[in-house]
């Protein structure tokens, strides 16, 4: 099983999408709230090297926005 | 695959369309790039009737559960080509190489954001410069922000946004703030945190490897330069419009589609609905779109119930 994380801010509709996308194919994941975990915040920054949201890892490999392909592949459900 | 109704744009005027075309009992597909259009990211919605307050995400989703109890398709996918067959049957084909045809199509693609279309902006885009205050707004806690634009949207965006930064900027080219009173007296209840500089414009962003600032059309304060931690732009949006001239449907002078109040265009059995259709001038709302969906889907439907099945040679099965 794939370790997921999702960067997310309570009021992104993507990260929404991303997170319905994640319970409807069984997919677990951990989410980190940006919007008041700065030390996640301070994490996202560092690994993306921007500040929009959503950011999944997946397994190490960062995907920035909800790129459905692109996590599909990533999560086997392709 | 054959339908009878294809639905192009999974906003809130496709999947309104979609639930018409449900209980008319056609066989419907709805394909759409952005599940939702800009609702799912306009964050809580407090003027769609039955709701007193519904995040934007939600109410896309009932709509999608909605369409599907009724026995509507919805696929994610980009469609790339629409043509009209001799025959009246329409094909798209979609930028994954998948084929379809429709006897009728309702075209509810929207609209996308307008940039500044200023150097810098694209490189910038994410680093600071951003383009959705309800997803990246909360990002930029006690930190000082900037948003272009005096719309609708704009201060909608200010007023969530208001909750977590320490102060905000509104850059307005004219001067006056057009939005809902209820969204302008709630701005106003922010006091301090909220200073509109009016009849200015943005000339310059700057930044290397982050956004640094802005520089002003004249000075504000004393200066032109304005640094701020996040720029968010709300200046607008142009119809996606690619689709509507693919098929040969007329546009006005602002590249939005022309039809009639029934949603009908000048390619018939094609019918628009929504953003992309501007019926009501700039006045678009999910409850405008969700209006024109459900119209576009009755004359689908009369149209269908006339000509019959256009596409029947495509239905039939493939000779080995």
């Amino acid at each position: 099983m794939a370790q997921v994380t999702i960067y997310s801010t309570p009021t992104c509709g993507y990260c929404k999408m991303a997170k319905a996308y994640f319970t409807e194919n069984n997919v677990a994941y951990t989410e980190k709230d940006v919007s008041v975990d700065a030390v996640a915040r301070d994490d996202m920054i560092k690994k993306s090297g921007q500040l929009g949201v959503p950011v999944i890892d997946v397994d190490g490999t960062l995907i920035v926005g909800f790129d459905k392909p692109k996590l599909a592949q990533l999560l086997g459900l392709a | 695959m054959v339908y009878d109704l294809i639905i192009v744009g999974s906003g809130a005027a496709g999947l309104s369309a979609a639930i018409y075309a449900g209980r008319y009992r056609m066989r419907t597909l709805v394909i759409g790039d952005a599940f939702g259009g800009y609702t799912t990211i306009a964050g809580p919605i407090e003027n769609y009737p039955g709701y007193r307050k519904i995040d934007g995400f939600d109410l896309m989703m009932n709509m999608r559960a909605q369409v599907a109890e009724l026995g509507g398709e919805i696929q994610e996918g980009r469609v790339s080509e629409l043509k009209k067959e001799g025959s009246g049957c329409f094909t798209l084909k979609t930028q994954n190489g998948k084929e379809y045809f429709a006897n009728t199509v309702i075209i509810a693609t929207g609209t996308e954001h307008r940039r500044l279309g200023l150097p810098n902006e694209k490189e910038l885009t994410a680093k600071g410069v951003h383009y959705c205050v309800t997803c990246d707004g909360p990002l930029y806690k006690d930190k000082t922000i900037a948003v272009v634009g005096g719309g609708d949207s704009s201060i909608k965006g200010v007023n969530l946004a208001a909750e977590f930064a320490k102060k905000i900027y509104i850059i307005v080219r004219g001067n006056k703030i057009a939005t809902e009173p209820i969204n302008y007296e709630r701005m106003q209840k922010l006091g301090d945190k909220i200073e509109v500089i009016f009849q200015t414009e943005v000339k310059e962003i700057h930044g290397k490897e982050k956004f640094e600032k802005v520089v002003l059309s004249k000075p504000f304060n004393g200066s032109t330069d304005l640094a701020v931690d996040g720029l968010f732009i709300e200046v607008g949006l142009i119809p996606r419009s690619e689709l509507i001239t693919m098929v040969g449907i007329e546009l006005d002078e602002r590249k939005y589609a022309k039809a009639d109040a029934m949603m009908r265009t000048n390619i018939p059995g094609a019918f628009v609905a929504g953003d992309i259709f501007n019926l009501f001038e700039g006045f678009k709302q999910d409850i405008t779109a969700a209006a024109m969906g459900a119209v576009a889907a009755t004359s689908a439907y009369e149209y269908y119930k006339l000509h019959g099945d256009l596409c029947i040679l495509h239905a039939k099965a493939p000779t080995v």
